[in-house]
């Protein structure tokens, strides 16, 4: 299990406040068990980047298709205010829609 | 990703795949920056980007009811090509109705497994039916949007003062010109990418009545859905009891929206919206249907693909001295494609089991299985 991460129930881990710096809300990753194996240290590491982001809501999402990304991982879902919130292209990625 | 449901079965496909996926290969330009049959003016391509599905439609490339059946009837308002570069635009111009490469593919498949009979039946699908799958986006399009915001957002952080872990995160306030001018060149990238997979239904309706002589009745190939899944959206959620917009941000996330909700065309309101999940080329595909649970936790969103598990590099390393698409072809997949090197990229090894995924997503409740898609031909960039 990669440090600092802990297991929610049987199909979510939670990335906590405080992972990194000025996080604002807490991560949520939907894997489980047997996909948590295939984690890599630095998709989780870019969920709680971007937990760090202005008026972002709720929590950091990330889908059991996880993987690193540019800036934000891949399979990423992150909902911000619109008014005290930023939009991020590295949040859509190069290969849009 | 798209879906199309056909009137055929497995095993009247089957004797013919060859041909099939030679034909389909030939009609959908693909490949590395591959050049389609469209030559669109600066005018043409102002007015698909504005209109995205709609202008397809208007051109002939298929039927205005298939609009119906795609996340936001195939269109963005808001989109605004005064805010492209001309780099974009000269991108754009020949690659309208391109497959492209890399995990770009178009599939034909068949029902394997039905796992909710009632949501496959409001769907349209059956046990052994033939579908067909097309991932494709905007192109170099969409490519030279994001490079170019990145570079108007690295600026935008220093004027706002946004503190960031990481570079790579750029991003403006959601009210700032700066972000409002994304949104908009990104909007018209996504109505390119709905453009793009309306006119190569199109030609896949077109190749398949020519290739296997039947009627467009006969064939019966119509769109079950299109989603798209990297995207920022406008959307109301509830947040701390409240409804409110929001910006959702899906980077190979797909919408996955509940029954009921006012967004999902008349057809699939009692049901659902149909999620497309795309599995790696060699083992299966599936359908899904959104959720309550996905607007309570996710924004709506539920998972898009299988995700890499080998980078690029690491594939093609893997692949050396082996066939990967003599391996398909033992494995009842025929497969063509533009070049060796993505079929290595590409292969089954590459990513996770998307059973896995699925599995993680359904039991998570985020969406719910509804059937079950295997590979039978692949044409790939």
């Amino acid at each position: 299990m990669i440090k600092g991460i802990k297991r929610i129930d049987e199909y979510r881990l939670e990335v906590p406040i405080g992972y990194t710096e000025g996080m604002k809300v807490k991560g949520i990753i939907y894997v489980d068990k047997e996909l948590e194996g295939l984690l890599e240290e630095g998709s989780v590491k870019q969920v709680a980047n971007v937990a760090t982001l202005p008026g972002i809501i709720k929590a950091s999402l990330a889908m059991p298709d996880i993987h690193t990304g540019y800036g934000f991982a891949i399979g990423g879902v992150a909902a911000f205010e619109t008014r005290e919130g930023v939009v991020s292209p590295g949040g859509v990625g190069y290969d849009i829609n | 990703m798209r879906l199309l449901r056909s009137n055929l079965r497995r095993e009247e496909v089957l004797p013919r795949i060859r041909d099939l996926v030679e034909v389909l290969y030939q009609e959908i330009p693909s490949g590395v920056g591959s050049k389609g049959k469209l030559r669109l003016s600066r005018e043409d391509e102002r007015r698909l980007l504005l209109k995205g599905a709609q202008w397809a439609v208007e051109r002939g490339f298929g039927e205005p009811e298939d609009l119906e059946r795609i996340e936001s009837g195939g269109v963005l308002e808001g989109a605004d090509p005064s805010v492209i570069s001309n780099k974009a635009f000269e991108r754009g111009m020949s690659q309208q109705g391109t497959l492209g490469s890399g995990n770009h593919f178009l599939e034909i498949q068949y029902v394997e497994e039905i796992y909710d009979h009632k949501t496959a039946d409001a769907f349209g699908l059956f046990p052994g039916q033939v579908t067909i799958m097309i991932h494709t986006g905007s192109r170099g399009f969409g490519h030279q949007v994001c490079t170019d915001f990145l570079e108007v957002m690295e600026r935008a952080v220093k004027k706002y003062g946004i503190k960031l872990p990481d570079r790579e995160l750029a991003c403006a306030p959601v009210n700032s010109p700066e972000a409002q001018d994304y949104m908009a060149a990104m909007k018209a990238a996504a109505n390119y990418a709905w453009a793009n997979r309306q006119c190569i239904m199109h030609w896949c309706r077109e190749a398949i009545t020519k290739a296997l002589r039947i009627s467009p009745k006969e064939l019966g190939l119509m769109l079950v859905y299109d989603v798209a899944h990297n995207i920022a959206k406008v959307e109301i959620h509830t947040v701390n009891g409240r409804k409110q917009e929001v910006v959702v941000h899906r980077k190979g996330a797909t919408r996955a929206f509940p029954p009921g909700h006012p967004e999902l065309p008349e057809v699939y309101r009692q049901v659902g919206q149909p999620v497309l999940i795309p599995g790696d080329m060699g083992r299966a595909s599936y359908v899904l249907v959104g959720t309550e649970r996905a607007m309570e936790e996710t924004f709506g969103s539920t998972c898009h693909g299988a995700g890499r598990v080998l980078s690029r590099h690491q594939a093609i390393k893997r692949a050396k001295g082996r066939s990967i698409a003599r391996e398909m072809e033992e494995a009842g997949i025929t497969v063509r494609s533009a070049g060796k090197r993505t079929l290595a990229e590409e292969m089954s090894e590459a990513y996770k089991d998307i059973s896995n995924v699925v599995e993680v997503v359904d039991r998570a409740g985020l969406s719910k299985k509804v059937a079950k898609l295997k590979p039978i031909g692949v044409v790939k960039g």
